[in-house]
């Protein structure tokens, strides 16, 4: 690898350093340097998660009775089929819809695809809470949504569109889309166009060169964008708080429910270390076939 | 080289300036406190009627905050230890709830004198009545063509009463509206049988639009004609009548409630609050709040100041002719085991 | 392929549509935030800067958004030095532990995030520095670690290690050479990835609406509740400015991409 490499040149510095003595100091010096970012992980992340993990199995010694619970409570069940439910059609939608915008930015003259990564970023930069707050204005009963479909007299009377699940996943599509994008389009950039040209010259159909050429090369890109999409969709909070009218519940609220109105942290905990093992688990899945810097790449 | 100890006096300088401003920021002066109410137009109203007023008597800055259930951070302050409100604004079942688990102080009443004179049934060993307000039934009237619904029944009754409907994301209060519509006598709700209360009301669930969490909430929905008829509390509905919308209440069937003071468990500025409590509730702060919003003072002195007209008495939810047509809820209840179950089956029923 | 046919004309409409998905939401904000109504209607009936003089004459928003600052400004001030560290280890050491270390610190971008807020507020109610500043930059720091070292291991990438090397067998000791040859030539994505950690502090909602209270309530943490509890123009007020501040971000984030070398 690249280390490797700069290994090699550390002669350059002098004749000893090549001895046994030097690369034990050179890792120790790296391994300082790495130690507050690591000790502020380990702190703050990774002693909490043992304890959490180890709250789930607690209640006045070792018990199984949190996950029993997740599993034959109908609340818990819920919650869990509520949150992949949403998840799933999210992540769905999203690719619907940041596949076209990934091809288009990935084909356009570079003055236009500059202008549409530019659009997908904006909404990127702009906090959650705010986004929320413009899709309460448009969905609400006598919205700008609901008002001009009237208007146009596509329907008589307003839609729920919001304070429901149906608001939670435009919302949340909304917020996740770029996280589909950005990967699509990294994987489409690199597609070589003469691949293209030479499918098209060999007399394909241009739906036939993308269906053929151009999709299968562009899957990878795919696959690590509805990862990305898909957990973070499994631990949203903020949005479906807001926009979901108190009926959407997911996992993460669950969480949250059980800590502030009961502090009941061994519910919680089970709950955590569930959502936590799916989230890994897709993950470990995918990372066997999409490296996984590549899928955070673009958060 | 020169560049670079500049660059890093500059960090280092930095650095230091920002963990000075950490450090500035950390505690309270002496003769501030942090008060917590419930937000929105009624927070406006005491802060006029009482807080700005008993800022400059006791020469202490009030700092607010809004939190509509409080309780959660009540919570979370107590069992860890760092408290970092004072002076909350609640319904008493969360001081006696809160004092019992040791997350609230109990009051020194020798120190607040101006509860003295307050009916027994305004206190609790840890709080003291500051308000009384009333969840109404509140409608659109231009949706029901001058027959707008009237009592919990109409409100469960969707063939004569069409449109959306909305109820507040709390068992307090909704239980006891599903028993009032489901033919129970005002005065054989409490016990409340759980169970038949739960089941009216998967009845008038699907029918819910919305589940609001907070007061500015219930008032935004309405104004903006996002549901027809809904519970919310008085002062929120007469706010927004007076700002020209469509809306109107009936005290029918309302239920009368109050909020109590109460001081977080160890909290930062507990002299000063306890000082505080005792100012905000003296009878001539008292009376200015009716004149602000449509709630009723906590302490019933404040009714021989003369500030607070008749006619303006006999709008407030606590008088004798329209507390008549209400239930008081019982926060004794709601603080039994039986109550305390209710309400965790809520988040349940909502799920669902 | 450039022919204007009927299927590209259909896709490029699609593609402008679901561009106007995006973008529409953020637009619908501003004209809020000068309406005269306390409610959501839009379009506003009358214009006025009342939520503009609500916000900054109200002390609660304005010591949220110093709170915000305060905690922004010192993430990114500690966040960068210890990510620019650990990135550069990553980039010198083959050690087989460094493998594992680096997923280490790609996990605060894994673990969902209310598990890390539950993780961070159990600890930080251990060791009573809930309600507290530096709780929440520490908090933040550990968050904005992954965006610092991604963005500064790329740097480093594209940063030919033997001048480093030149300088040090000229005599320099490690540090000096790195600080006078390898940081300024890295300089663009240094600053990229503090940059990346302010926003990111700025923006944090989550872990802060656990670990925040009282005086030491951040900006996101209050609109928060504002939005749960009192949805008035107030927060299109703010929106309006935060939209406008990091679009201001982004664009000096482009101007340090342009002053790049490369």
């Amino acid at each position: 690898m690249k280390a490797t490499a700069i290994n090699s040149n550390f002669p350059l510095v002098s004749h000893r350093d090549a001895s046994l003595g030097y690369r034990r100091r050179e890792h120790a010096l790296m391994l300082l340097l790495m130690s507050p970012a690591v000790l502020v992980v380990f702190v703050l992340l990774l002693i909490p998660l043992g304890w959490l993990i180890g709250q789930s199995f607690y209640a006045d010694g070792f018990t199984l009775e949190h996950y029993q619970r997740i599993f034959t409570e109908g609340i818990y069940w819920n919650t869990f089929w509520v949150t992949f439910r949403i998840s799933f059609i999210v992540t769905l939608l999203a690719l619907l819809m940041g596949y076209p915008i990934a091809y288009a930015a990935s084909i356009l003259p570079r003055r236009w695809s500059v202008l549409v990564l530019a659009l997908v970023i904006l909404p990127f930069w702009t906090s959650v809470l705010v986004r929320a707050y413009a899709w309460l204005i448009l969905l609400q009963r006598s919205g700008v949504v609901n008002e001009s479909l009237m208007g146009v007299g596509l329907i008589d009377a307003p839609l729920a569109l919001v304070h429901n699940e149906l608001g939670t996943i435009i919302a949340t599509v909304h917020i996740l889309l770029p996280f589909m994008v950005l990967p699509l389009y990294a994987t489409m950039q690199k597609i070589p166009h003469d691949l293209i040209q030479a499918g098209a010259s060999l007399g394909g159909t241009p739906l036939h060169v993308f269906m053929r050429v151009f999709f299968p090369l562009s899957l990878s890109g795919v696959l690590a964008g509805m990862t990305l999409v898909f957990v973070l969709c499994l631990g949203f909070y903020i949005t479906p708080e807001l926009v979901g009218g108190g009926r959407t519940v997911m996992a993460s609220m669950l969480v949250s429910r059980n800590i502030q109105l009961y502090s009941d942290w061994g519910a919680a905990s089970a709950v955590s270390v569930v959502l936590l093992l799916c989230v890994l688990a897709i993950f470990y899945v995918v990372s066997r076939l999409v490296p996984l810097e590549k899928i955070l790449g673009a958060k | 080289m020169m560049k670079d100890t500049n660059c890093l006096k500059y960090l280092f300088g930095s650095s230091v300036m920002v963990i000075g401003a950490l450090g500035a920021g950390q505690t309270l002066a002496d003769g501030e406190i942090t008060f917590v109410s419930q937000g929105g137009a009624y927070q406006d109203a005491q802060t006029v009627a009482i807080l700005d007023p008993v800022a400059e008597a006791l020469g202490i800055t009030i700092r607010q905050e809004s939190a509509p259930d409080a309780w959660p951070m009540i919570r979370t302050q107590g069992t860890t230890g760092q408290a970092v409100w004072d002076v909350v604004d609640t319904p008493p079942f969360n001081c006696i709830k809160g004092g019992e688990q040791d997350l609230i102080e109990p009051l020194d009443f020798s120190r607040i004198p101006n509860a003295e004179g307050m009916p027994e049934e305004y206190k609790t060993p840890y709080s003291v009545a500051y308000e009384f307000y009333s969840s109404v039934l509140a409608y659109n009237p231009e949706a029901f063509d001058g027959n707008p619904p009237q009592s919990w029944a109409d409100f469960w009754n969707v063939e004569d009463f069409p449109g959306n409907r909305s109820l507040r994301n709390y068992p307090v209060g909704t239980l006891e509206a599903a028993l009032l519509a489901d033919g129970v006598a005002p005065d054989d709700i409490y016990p409340i049988d759980v169970d038949r209360a739960y089941e009216k009301l998967e009845e008038i669930k699907p029918y819910i639009t919305t589940w609001w969490t907070s007061g500015g909430q219930s008032a935004q929905l309405l104004n903006d004609e996002e549901v027809d008829m809904l519970m919310m509390w008085n002062g929120r509905v007469s706010s927004i009548m007076n700002e020209g919308a469509n809306a109107d209440f009936t005290y029918n069937q309302g239920f009368l409630q109050s909020t109590h003071l109460c001081i977080i468990k160890d909290a930062p500025n507990l002299d000063t609050a306890v000082e505080f409590v005792n100012a905000a509730i003296a009878p001539e702060y008292q009376a200015n709040l009716p004149l602000h919003i449509d709630y009723g003072p906590g302490n019933p002195a404040a009714f021989d100041r003369g500030t607070i007209s008749e006619e303006r008495a006999g709008e407030l939810p606590s008088s004798p002719e329209n507390a008549a047509k209400q239930v008081l809820i019982s926060y004794e209840w709601w603080t039994s085991d039986d109550g305390v179950e209710a309400e965790r089956r809520w988040l349940e029923f909502m799920q669902r | 392929m450039n022919k204007l046919s009927l299927s590209r004309i259909t896709f490029m409409g699609y593609v402008a549509l679901v561009l106007a998905f995006l973008i529409l939401p953020l637009l619908i904000v501003v004209p809020m935030s000068f309406s005269d109504s306390r409610f959501l209607s839009f379009p506003p009936s009358n214009y006025s800067f009342r939520w503009y003089d609500s916000l900054f004459n109200n002390p609660g928003w304005m010591s949220a958004a110093k709170t915000s600052l305060i905690v922004a400004f010192s993430t990114a001030l500690i966040a960068t030095p210890i990510g620019v560290a650990a990135a550069y280890a990553i980039n010198n050491s083959s050690h087989w532990l460094m493998r594992y270390l680096k997923i280490v610190l790609l996990l605060p971008l894994i673990v969902p995030i209310i598990i890390v807020a539950t993780g961070v507020f159990f600890i930080y109610a251990l060791s009573g520095v809930l309600y507290t500043i530096p709780g929440l930059v520490m908090a933040d720091v550990m968050l904005a670690l992954p965006y610092v070292i991604t963005a500064v291991t790329a740097g480093l990438h594209g940063f030919d290690q033997t001048q480093e090397m030149v300088a040090r067998s000229l005599g320099m000791n490690r540090f000096r050479a790195f600080m006078s040859v390898t940081l300024p030539q890295i300089m663009p994505s240094v600053v990229t990835g503090a940059i990346f950690a302010f926003i990111q502090a700025l923006d944090e909602t989550m872990v802060a609406l656990f670990i925040s209270g009282g005086q030491n309530q951040p900006l996101t943490v209050r609109m928060f509740t504002a939005l749960r509890d009192e949805i008035d123009p107030t927060i299109a007020a703010i929106s309006t400015l935060l939209t406008a501040a990091s679009f201001a971000l982004v664009l000096l984030l482009v101007l340090a991409r342009r002053q790049s070398p490369t």
